[in-house]
């Protein structure tokens, strides 16, 4: 039996990846990350305005345009998606200037020393200035401002630097266990793009694949062909086995798609050119994830949180099979799923908004309902909302509820997998659930 | 051997196989009749192990029907079990390793087989592109790859022209010759009586006729007569003591007895009549049987 367990799992795999249109579809997922991780530079090669140099005139009445230009043009350098400019000095009027820039996307920047704050700037343009052109040029004048009163005043560097950085706050927290992070909300949505949202996506993924082929082996008769040979628990098993592995095997191709996208990235422009914005939002995620503790309470709690997905995957895939035995055709089987799927956004809605809520009844409560454990259980966990055994908890309820739905549902899927009429179709079902 | 001893299903409260008894022995071909819904299809079920019974036995070899014995039953069910998105090839070792057998002796046997069925170039076919006859064909080769000891065919001619049914009657003569247990349902009865030897009558599950196909005929009284002459009076062949119907065709008149007795009434009017050119007495028709009995029992129970 187990020599055909095994057979009926390659069999199953074999349906599923060795078809043209599973290397289509990934072969389009490749193509389509690539042209996702790669858009700007995609965006730039068919051209656009955006390839116009930008002029700024620089009236400088503060002396300080040499400070600015450097410090602009290193800016522009490290954030070189923003756009194109061409820094240009001149010492013709503001007033001669308009007529020159009617028109164009070029602008004037004057730069003018002040009594009250040391320096302030004036720009005159044809059209408004972009959002980013406007931020380029406060990082620029914020910069030069420290270097123009260093100058002008004889403050120290020091004392600037005192003045201006932001007060420290030392937090000591007495819970090991309960560590927050100061960036909580940034932190929950990483883990939930990290953790949540390929989980939601493979279980749904899952629930499709066994439903489609249970339902293709019953509505082609060949089911009675197995099962003649075959006991429903091992082609029960068989199915769970290969639809896991399936969905696991697809995870797995986009993590390397993703990789494949990067690369591609990589050799046009010799680094992970994420955009200015983006790379600032990733090292906060990054620094806020290792200050706040979550990576060590992530290591602590992986085994765990590895059986507890496990035993989800295992529990929507037995409820998956045992529905598919209900029914007679794959509408049906669509239809029969819904409960479940809307279930699944469920957890998924209450994952994303446990950050919101901190230390909630409610949501603690669910974090132990094993169908939707495995989405909001890790997240109250690296939230610092829980601790390490309320996740194992959590774990040990879902497997032990994987469990009876496994004993229970293959009494209906032993009776299912053979019924090819909906006629009576509960009352058999509760029927076969008292049956040994 | 496959034994069937006093076995019971309910369907709920209905009762679709009513202590039904049988055997069939090695190199038998055994006939499962009956009308539709009689309980040939849920009988096949119990055998293969796919429905549990209420009460009784089934043993094959003398051991009950469980995983351990299936491997030696060839199972063709009455709507196509195939999976039409595989190729012939595929579909073949996937049946045939359930069945237990490797994959190298599945293909080799594959060969022989297709080769039989005249549909070698089908072998990387998928399914779904074959007609519904060598649909049949695939399905019939799925069922004996594993050389069976007990084949059980319900419906095994549908969907064939005369010529293939020929050919699955020699096949399966063939598996006999070898020493396969057969077991067959069919709506055509002269498939039965072309190569049957014993048969059950099933009606809503329960044995109404039961045992040697032969020793059926002989002892079912009714005879036929089939008569061609020039000049006839039917009329007055109707009046002959033990007539019971007189059916005049393009070629002959047949003539329904009562029993084997009468045949001397008739002779002795024929021979009166001009122009006699044949007189056979012939055992009715397994079908006259099938339809006096299986009638008798809805007449009763309506």
């Amino acid at each position: 039996m187990k020599t055909k367990c095994k057979f009926l799992i390659k069999q199953s795999l074999k349906k599923k990846i060795n078809t043209k249109w599973f290397k289509i579809a990934n072969l389009l997922v490749l193509i389509f990350l690539i042209g996702i991780v790669n858009i700007d530079r995609i965006i730039r090669f068919f051209g656009g305005d955006f390839n116009e140099v930008t002029k700024i005139y620089v009236i400088d009445e503060a002396n300080a345009y040499s400070l600015f230009e450097s410090n602009f043009n290193s800016l522009k350098e490290s954030l070189e998606d923003l756009g194109n400019y061409e820094i240009v000095s001149t010492t013709k009027r503001a007033e001669e200037l308009k007529g020159e820039i009617e028109n164009t996307k070029d602008f004037v920047l004057q730069i003018l020393p002040s009594p009250t704050e040391y320096l302030t700037a004036q720009v005159i343009s044809y059209d408004a200035i972009s959002m980013i052109t406007e931020q380029l040029l406060q990082t620029s004048l914020n910069t030069i401002k420290s270097h123009y009163v260093l100058e002008t005043t004889g403050i120290k560097e020091e004392e600037i630097a005192a003045l201006t950085s932001n007060v420290s706050i030392h937090k000591e927290i007495t819970n090991p266990e309960g560590q927050t992070s100061e960036n909580q909300e940034l932190i929950s949505m990483g883990l939930i793009l990290i953790f949540i949202v390929p989980f939601f996506l493979l279980i749904t993924m899952l629930t499709q694949m066994i439903g489609a082929e249970i339902n293709d082996e019953k509505s082609t008769r060949s089911m009675e062909i197995i099962i003649s040979n075959v006991s429903p628990q091992a082609h029960f098993a068989s199915k769970i086995i290969a639809s896991t592995s399936f969905v696991l095997i697809q995870a797995l191709i986009l993590v390397v798609d993703v990789a494949v996208a990067l690369l591609v990235r990589l050799a046009f422009t010799k680094s992970i050119g994420l955009s200015g914005e983006t790379s600032a939002q990733v090292l906060k995620l990054v620094q806020g994830i290792q200050s706040s503790g979550v990576l060590s309470l992530l290591l602590r709690g992986l085994p765990i949180m590895l059986l507890l997905f496990l035993f989800s995957f295992v529990l929507y895939a037995i409820l998956a099979g045992v529905l598919a035995s209900m029914t007679t055709n794959i509408e049906d089987y669509q239809q029969l799923q819904t409960p479940l799927m809307v279930l699944l956004a469920v957890g998924y809605y209450i994952a994303v908004i446990s950050s919101t809520f901190d230390g909630a009844l409610f949501i603690k409560i669910l974090s132990y309902f094993p169908m939707l454990s495995f989405l909001i259980a890790p997240v109250l966990y690296l939230l610092g909302q829980t601790t390490i055994l309320e996740l194992f908890i959590s774990t040990l309820i879902c497997g032990g509820f994987t469990f009876f739905v496994f004993h229970y549902g293959l009494r209906i899927y032993k009776v299912g997998i053979l019924n090819y009429s909906s006629r009576d179709l509960w009352k058999k079902i509760f029927k076969s659930m008292k049956e040994k | 051997m496959l034994k069937v001893e006093h076995v019971t299903k309910y369907y709920g409260t209905i009762l679709a196989v009513d202590d039904l008894s049988f055997e069939v022995k090695k190199g038998e071909i055994f006939g499962l009749l009956g009308v539709n819904g009689a309980g040939k299809t849920t009988t096949f079920r119990m055998i293969t192990g796919l429905l549990d019974k209420n009460s009784g036995t089934i043993t094959l070899n003398g051991k009950p029907i469980d995983y351990s014995v299936t491997d030696k039953i060839g199972f063709l069910t009455e709507e196509r079990s195939l999976l039409t998105k595989l190729t012939v090839k595929e579909q073949a070792i996937y049946y045939g390793v359930l069945k237990g057998m490797q994959e190298q002796d599945i293909l080799e046997k594959l060969d022989v087989l297709l080769k039989r069925f005249h549909i070698e170039e089908y072998k990387e076919r998928k399914i779904k592109e074959l007609s519904k006859g060598n649909q049949q064909k695939i399905q019939f080769i799925t069922s004996i790859i594993n050389d069976p000891d007990l084949l059980i065919l319900d419906e095994p001619f549908s969907g064939l022209d005369p010529i293939n049914v020929a050919l699955f009657m020699d096949v399966i003569k063939e598996l006999k010759e070898k020493g396969t247990s057969i077991i067959f349902s069919t709506h055509r009865m002269e498939h039965v009586e072309m190569f049957c030897e014993k048969l059950v009558v099933l009606v809503r599950g329960k044995s109404v006729l039961s045992g040697n196909l032969k020793q059926i005929k002989k002892d079912y009284r009714k005879k036929n007569i089939h008569i061609e002459a020039e000049h006839m009076d039917l009329e007055k062949l109707k009046e002959v003591k033990g007539v019971l119907e007189v059916i005049k065709t393009e070629t002959e008149v047949v003539v329904k007895i009562a029993s084997e007795e009468n045949v001397n009434d008739v002779f002795n009017y024929v021979k009166k009549c001009e122009g006699v050119t044949k007189f056979v007495v012939e055992d009715a028709s397994l079908n006259e049987i099938f339809l006096e009995k299986v009638g008798v029992m809805y007449e009763n129970e309506m």
